[in-house]
Order: C-alpha cells, then sequence, then structure tokens
C-alpha cells in the first residue's frame, strides 16, 4: 500500500497530458471510450438538469396547492371563531383571538403565525395587539406582501421567502389573508410555511439522479470498451498477423468466422497471404530455376569453351611454323579465346551474386602482405605503361577475417583500372585500419571521372570513354562484381574522382563478419590538395 | 595391352574414337617408349579427343571412357599411372566414381570441374581427388598438373623418418606403425614425406600446395585442408585429436614431435 502512494506522489503528474494525448492518438479503444463518454456524459447532464428542473417546480407546485388549502381552512376557522363572538371588552376580545390563533395553528398545522391590524382604521381600545411569531419578524413578510394582501380584498397572497429555523435559514412560504374582527377591524393574517421536507426530496431526487448519471455513464464506457475491443481484437490480431506475414511467416492466416465485416476482412487477408506466399514461393522456385540454369550454362559452355582453348593453345603453340597470315589468325584466335574465357567466366561469377549463391571463405588475412603481393605482381604490367606502384600502409598489419581470394579480385581490379586510366602516371596504393576495419585505396592521377560518370562507374558493361582502346582487356563486369565482392563482406566500396586530376577508390571491410564498421581509416578525398602537374 | 579389348566394350567412346580414325593407345604405346597411361573419363567427345592430342603430343598415352559407370571396369582394365575424371557424367557422377576408384588404388585423380562452386570441388577432394582443374584450361597447365602428379616425391634428407609412432620408408615409399603397413595414396605420402622432412617447421598451407602439389601461385588452400583430413584418418589414433599432423592455429601444419 505505501508503495502503491509512493509511486503515485512520484508519478510524474506533469507528463499526464502528454501520455494521455499519446493514448489518445495511438489507441483507438481509448478513444472510443473517450468519446462514447463525453458524449453520453453530455446528454445525462441535460436529462439530469431537465428532470431536476421539472421536479423541483412539481414540488413546489404542489405544496403551495396544499399550504394554500390550508391556510384557506385556518382562516376560515379564525373567521367562524370571530364572528360567532360577542365579546366587547379587551379581555374577552384579546381571548377570542387566543382561541382563534390556536384554531389556525390546528387547521394550518404550522405554528408560524402573524397577525397584524390593518393599517389605517380607526383605533380601537379593545383591539388585540398585533403578534408574530419569532421566526416571521425581521422582514420574512414584506412590504409588497403585505400591500398585496391589504388590497387583495380577502384573497391570498403568497410569498416564497427563507424562514430561520434551529438557526440556519431553510426556503418557506408565507401566505397571507384578510380576517374580519366584527366591531373592532381587520386583521391580516400570515401564515408561514417552510420547505424544509420538499427541499430534502429534492435533494434526495437529484443526488439520485446524479449517481444514477454518473453510473449510467461509467456503465456506457464500460458498454464502449466492450464493444470497442470486440472490434478492434480481431482488427489488433490482423494487424499482429501481417506483422508476422511481413517477417517472413507466410504459412500464418486470419481465422474465418460468420460473415460479418471482421470475417470479411480476414477472407480478404487470407486471400492476399495466399497469393502471396504463392507468388513468392513461385519466385524462389524461379531464384532455384535461375541458379540451376547459370550451373547447367556453366558446364554446358565451358565444356566446348575447354575443347576450343586447347585446340587454339595447340595451334598458338606451332604458330611459328605457319605463314604469316594463319600466324596472325591463330593469334587473334588465342587472344579472343581468351577474352571470351574471362568474359564468361566473369558473367557467371556476377550472375551467382544475382542468384543469390555466394558464400563467403574467409580466414585470417593479413590485408597489408596481401596488398602487397598484389601489387607486386603488377608492377610489372604498370610499368610497361609507365605507371610507377607504390604501397603505404601506414596500419593494417594483423589478421583479419576476410575472403583472400575476393579480395585479391577487388583490389587486383581497382590497380588494373588505376593503371589502364592513370595515363602513365604514379599510382597510390594505401592501408590503413582502425578498431572496426581496414581499408585499401587506390589513386591515380589520370583522366580521372566527373560527377555523372562516377555515379556509373559500377553499372555493368559501363565504359568510362566509350572510344578508348581496350588496353588491359576487362570485360565491364570488374568494378560491379568487386562491389557485390565487398557487399558480400558488408564493406563499402566508393569512389572519389575529378576530371584531369585521377580518382581514388576505397574499399574498407570490416575486420571480421561481426563487427560492424564504424568509419573508414582512410579519407575518401585526398589528404593533400591537389596541385596540378603543370605548376609543379 | 591385353586389355584393349575389355575397355573397348565397357567404354562406347573407344569405338566411336576409332570410327573417327582416332588412334588407340595400342598403337601409340608400341612407339613411345615412355608409356605414362592417363585415362580420361569425361563424356563430352570433342573434349576428351583434344585432350587425348593435348596428351599424345607431350608423350602420354591416353585411354578414354565416356560414362560414369563404365569408369571402374576402365580403370581395371587399363591400370592407368593417372585419372582425369570429369565430375559432371552420365550413369555414376565424377565423384562417385573417384570414391570407387579410391576404394581400390591411390592412382592419382585430377578431377575436371566446369563448375567453381566451393561444395563441389570439396566433394570431389573428399572423396579422394588429388587436385582439380577448373574448365577452361589450358594445355600447360592441364599438362603441369599431370606433371606433377606423376614426378617422383623429391625428399633429399634422411630415407627413414619418423613421426610419433609412425615410420616414413621414403626410398620404399611405404608407411608403417610397428610393423603394420599403412595404405596412403601417393599424394598422401608425399605430403606426410614433406612434412616429416622437417619435423621442427610449420608448414603453412601456400608452403605445401607448393612443394606437394607444384603450385607455383597460390592456389585453392581447401586442397590442403581437405587432403589433411584425409590423411589424419589413416595416420591417427583420434583423427579429431590429431598427434602426428598437428595444427599450429593461423599458420598451418606441422608434423607431431618426434618420440
Amino acid at each position: 500500500m505505501n508503495a502503491f502512494w509512493a509511486r503515485l506522489a512520484h508519478a510524474d503528474w506533469k507528463g499526464l497530458p502528454a501520455r494521455v494525448a499519446r493514448q489518445w492518438r495511438r489507441s483507438l479503444q481509448f478513444r472510443t471510450v473517450i468519446t462514447s463518454m463525453a458524449l453520453s456524459g453530455v446528454a445525462i447532464i441535460l436529462v439530469g438538469v431537465y428532470m431536476s428542473f421539472s421536479i423541483s417546480n412539481d414540488l413546489f407546485a404542489s405544496r403551495l396547492d396544499q399550504v394554500l388549502g390550508e391556510s384557506q381552512r385556518a382562516q376560515v376557522a379564525a373567521q367562524r371563531i370571530f364572528d360567532s363572538s360577542d365579546a366587547t371588552d379587551r379581555a374577552s376580545v384579546q381571548s377570542v383571538m387566543n382561541a382563534a390563533r390556536t384554531a389556525i395553528r390546528d387547521a394550518s398545522s404550522s405554528g408560524l403565525i402573524a397577525v397584524y391590524r390593518v393599517p389605517g382604521q380607526e383605533s380601537s381600545a379593545v383591539a388585540p395587539q398585533n403578534f408574530t411569531s419569532p421566526e416571521l419578524t425581521a422582514g420574512v413578510i414584506t412590504e409588497s406582501l403585505r400591500a398585496s394582501v391589504e388590497s387583495g380584498g380577502g384573497a391570498q397572497s403568497w410569498q416564497s421567502t427563507s424562514i430561520p429555523t434551529n438557526g440556519r435559514s431553510a426556503p418557506g412560504l408565507v401566505v397571507g389573508t384578510l380576517m374580519d374582527i366584527p366591531g373592532i377591524g381587520a386583521y391580516e393574517l400570515y401564515i408561514g410555511y417552510d420547505l424544509v421536507q420538499a427541499e430534502e426530496t429534492l435533494q434526495f431526487i437529484q443526488q439520485v439522479l446524479w449517481i444514477s448519471g454518473l453510473g449510467l455513464l461509467l456503465l456506457v464506457g464500460a458498454i464502449a470498451w466492450v464493444v470497442a475491443r470486440l472490434v478492434v481484437s480481431p482488427i489488433r490480431f490482423a494487424a499482429e498477423t501481417s506483422e508476422r506475414l511481413a517477417a517472413g511467416d507466410l504459412a500464418v492466416r486470419l481465422p474465418e468466422k460468420g460473415e460479418d465485416v471482421v470475417a470479411t476482412l480476414a477472407r480478404s487477408f487470407n486471400h492476399m497471404a495466399d497469393s502471396m506466399q504463392g507468388q513468392l514461393t513461385e519466385l524462389a522456385e524461379l531464384s532455384v530455376m535461375q541458379q540451376r540454369f547459370v550451373s547447367d550454362v556453366s558446364h554446358e559452355l565451358r565444356t566446348p569453351l575447354t575443347t576450343i582453348r586447347l585446340a587454339g593453345d595447340m595451334l598458338y603453340d606451332q604458330r611459328e611454323d605457319f605463314d604469316a597470315t594463319t600466324r596472325r589468325t591463330t593469334e587473334l584466335l588465342h587472344t579472343q579465346v581468351q577474352r571470351f574465357d574471362k568474359l564468361l567466366a566473369d558473367l557467371l561469377e556476377i550472375s551467382r551474386y544475382d542468384a543469390g549463391s555466394v558464400e563467403l571463405e574467409t580466414e585470417p588475412t593479413n590485408v597489408v602482405q596481401l596488398t602487397q603481393d598484389i601489387v607486386g605482381s603488377m608492377t610489372g604490367v604498370a610499368e610497361r605503361y609507365g605507371s610507377e606502384l607504390s604501397l603505404r600502409a601506414p596500419g593494417g598489419h594483423f589478421e583479419a577475417n576476410v575472403d583472400p581470394r575476393r579480395v585479391r579480385r577487388i583490389v587486383t581490379n581497382l590497380i588494373g583500372n588505376a593503371i589502364e586510366h592513370g595515363e602513365g602516371k604514379p599510382i597510390e596504393v594505401e592501408v590503413d585500419s582502425n578498431a572496426t576495419s581496414v581499408a585499401i585505396a587506390v589513386r591515380d592521377y589520370g583522366v580521372g571521372m566527373s560527377e555523372d560518370e562516377m555515379s556509373q562507374a559500377f553499372s555493368r558493361f559501363w565504359r568510362a570513354d566509350p572510344s578508348r582502346k581496350r588496353t588491359l582487356g576487362g570485360t565491364g563486369l570488374g568494378l560491379a562484381i568487386s562491389l557485390e565482392d565487398t557487399r558480400v563482406h558488408h564493406g563499402t566500396l566508393d569512389v572519389w574522382a575529378s576530371p584531369g586530376l585521377g580518382a581514388r577508390f576505397r574499399l574498407t571491410l570490416p575486420r571480421s563478419q561481426f563487427i560492424a564498421i564504424d568509419q573508414s581509416p582512410l579519407s575518401l578525398e585526398p589528404l593533400v590538395p591537389v596541385v596540378g602537374g603543370d605548376e609543379t | 595391352m591385353q586389355n584393349s579389348g575389355v575397355s573397348t566394350r565397357d567404354c562406347p567412346l573407344w569405338d566411336n574414337l576409332e570410327r573417327t580414325g582416332f588412334t588407340s593407345p595400342k598403337t601409340t604405346r608400341e612407339r613411345k617408349p615412355m608409356n605414362t597411361r592417363i585415362l580420361v573419363v569425361d563424356d563430352d567427345s570433342a573434349l576428351a579427343e583434344m585432350v587425348g592430342i593435348v596428351l599424345r603430343s607431350e608423350g602420354f598415352e591416353p585411354s578414354f571412357c565416356a560414362d560414369g559407370s563404365g569408369a571402374l571396369s576402365a580403370f581395371r582394365a587399363i591400370n592407368p599411372d593417372l585419372i582425369l575424371l570429369d565430375l559432371m557424367l552420365p550413369g555414376i557422377d565424377g565423384i562417385e566414381v573417384c570414391g570407387q576408384i579410391r576404394a581400390e588404388s591411390g592412382v592419382p585423380i585430377i578431377m575436371l570441374t566446369a563448375k567453381t562452386d566451393a561444395t563441389d570441388v570439396v566433394a570431389g577432394l573428399e572423396a579422394g581427388a588429388d587436385d582439380y582443374i577448373v574448365k577452361p584450361f589450358n594445355p600447360k597447365e592441364l599438362v603441369a598438373r599431370i606433371r606433377t602428379r606423376l614426378r617422383p616425391t623429391q625428399i633429399t634428407s634422411a630415407q627413414i623418418l619418423n613421426i610419433g609412432d609412425i615410420v616414413v620408408d621414403v626410398a620404399g615409399h611405404e608407411v608403417t606403425r610397428g610393423g603394420t603397413r599403412i595404405s596412403l595414396t601417393p599424394l598422401e605420402f608425399d605430403l606426410l614425406a614433406a612434412l616429416a622432412s622437417k619435423p621442427a617447421q610449420v608448414f603453412t598451407r601456400e608452403m605445401l600446395l607448393e612443394q606437394v602439389w607444384g603450385y607455383q601461385y597460390k592456389a585453392d588452400t581447401r586442397l590442403v585442408n581437405v587432403h589433411v583430413q584425409r590423411l589424419r584418418s589413416k595416420v591417427e589414433h583420434d583423427a579429431d585429436n590429431p598427434k602426428i599432423v598437428t595444427t599450429v592455429r593461423g599458420v598451418g601444419y606441422r608434423a607431431g614431435s618426434v618420440i
């Protein structure tokens, strides 16, 4: 219990409106309940006010009737006593008056009586004194009531007022009439009635009204909650089911019960799920078929190509024995078969990626050593093109968990591209590492690329400049494959380039498959501002 | 020579080749003094013929078989020095053929595969193939692979090597444990002898690829992994807890300490 209060005390009361607003936005059920309760509340208040008003009117009217009747009887009884008396002296008149008072009290069942001699009459020595019950003093009987009684000529006049009883004032009525004491003069008779009982009744009725109104409101809220739940639950279930479906659980279905709108929803949903599952299954089958197709094409094309290659190479080895034309033919056959071979290998590789049938074979690899190895093997080619190939490795001297065959392929391809587009200028290879990743950058100072060309660089069969000679015999798939090789490592391969200033490709690989790359250890753009060759 | 008749019936390609004027190994063997016999198991007749031409030009004596089901009987009939085996064959597939032949003999087997998919290559190696060549290959590559597998072991140091309780007789090409002979394929013998010749040295996979398989450049290190597993299954008491050929994590393998 203490804990509850403590929680209540520490509850975030400031955040309450925000929480309610959030609940309002998020929960259809909450919204339904609140709306129903608000509308019902207005209706209940209107009905309650009307009922309370009309009941109080009715209570007052019936009490007034009763009061007027009683007052009439009291007046008649008193008048009869006066009429039948023959008292002349003061004492006997007074005793008659006292008898009348008793009669009035008995007839009116009210002790609040006031009798005033109508002003403006001849004074009489025997006329009884005015008297007033203490409750009717102090302005309870107003001048306007008295004026109305005096001019009424015996008709009853009444007035709502408040009568002090038991130290507090209660609503009441004062009814005034005229009495005539023969030979003495006219007297005003006022009888006061309190409305305490009617008031209590009214209060009780109002109390009952409000309590039942509140109860009704809660009931409406509860009903709205139940009804909303009846509607919302299937929708929520449908939402959860869609979520599971979206998450890949294709077998989930909604129960189809009845013929209502919820059942229609369930049927449509299930229909959708069926067709989706069907299409996905079909796609999966297609994918398997494609993989099989790739595999079959691989075998079917490679076998005849092997024969062609063996034959071509046999001829090529004997080319010195042929005449010039046949020799050239043999050489062309040889190089084009090699190109075809490379193109086929690249095509098969990329289609394997497309089929999603590529698996990474990682092993601890020293990326610097690997890069050194590649640089060493490509120095000869670079020199033939006039480019000096250099390696700088401030970091990366550790065993990264990568697939060395794929990394070798990427780096070889990047350096090959740099040689091809480097225009004989130096090529810089850089390796560095940080806590999460290892990066290799290849920079050339050749023709470079425009923004538009950069965005195309990784597209299949795209060439920077179609008019350029294909010197290194690239297939046009090199960078596309490199990009796939990088993706399968969860790494990034990006490019900076500027026309005339060369290009810089940066490969960033995570240290292992379970590490996310935080930031590449190498910058994409060259750190040193590029100075035009002519100025230096 | 006496078996050529059998192989003619077993291998449908035989007739075909003779019909197309292809010379049978019988005639070649008579001509050539060095008759290294190579069985080519491939269903593609043009490729088989072309491979035959290449082999013959290098002085080998090729025989042919066009399907998997006839391969084993062709092997028994010809008793070749080396087998070139296509992985995709009608009848029984190459991997199964490889297993069947390995059950009978340690003859070097080189797989010809059009698939570079890891699973096929590993399956072939696990079935006992010594090496593989991916199609398309060129003649030099093919011949180099074949020569490496046929060349005699070049161990210059001691003739009798000891690893643990294993005795390797290099000259006799024999491995024994407590006098009992352990049957190894020539490749497995080369691998074990290479490790045993320098027991103090840790061999990287690349070093073993160069020394045992004859690869001068970076090749598939799975060749080493698979064959070390096969070797262990024969020479170790408990292959899961190797004592003869131990793994040096991140580096490679070495021969277990000499007792």
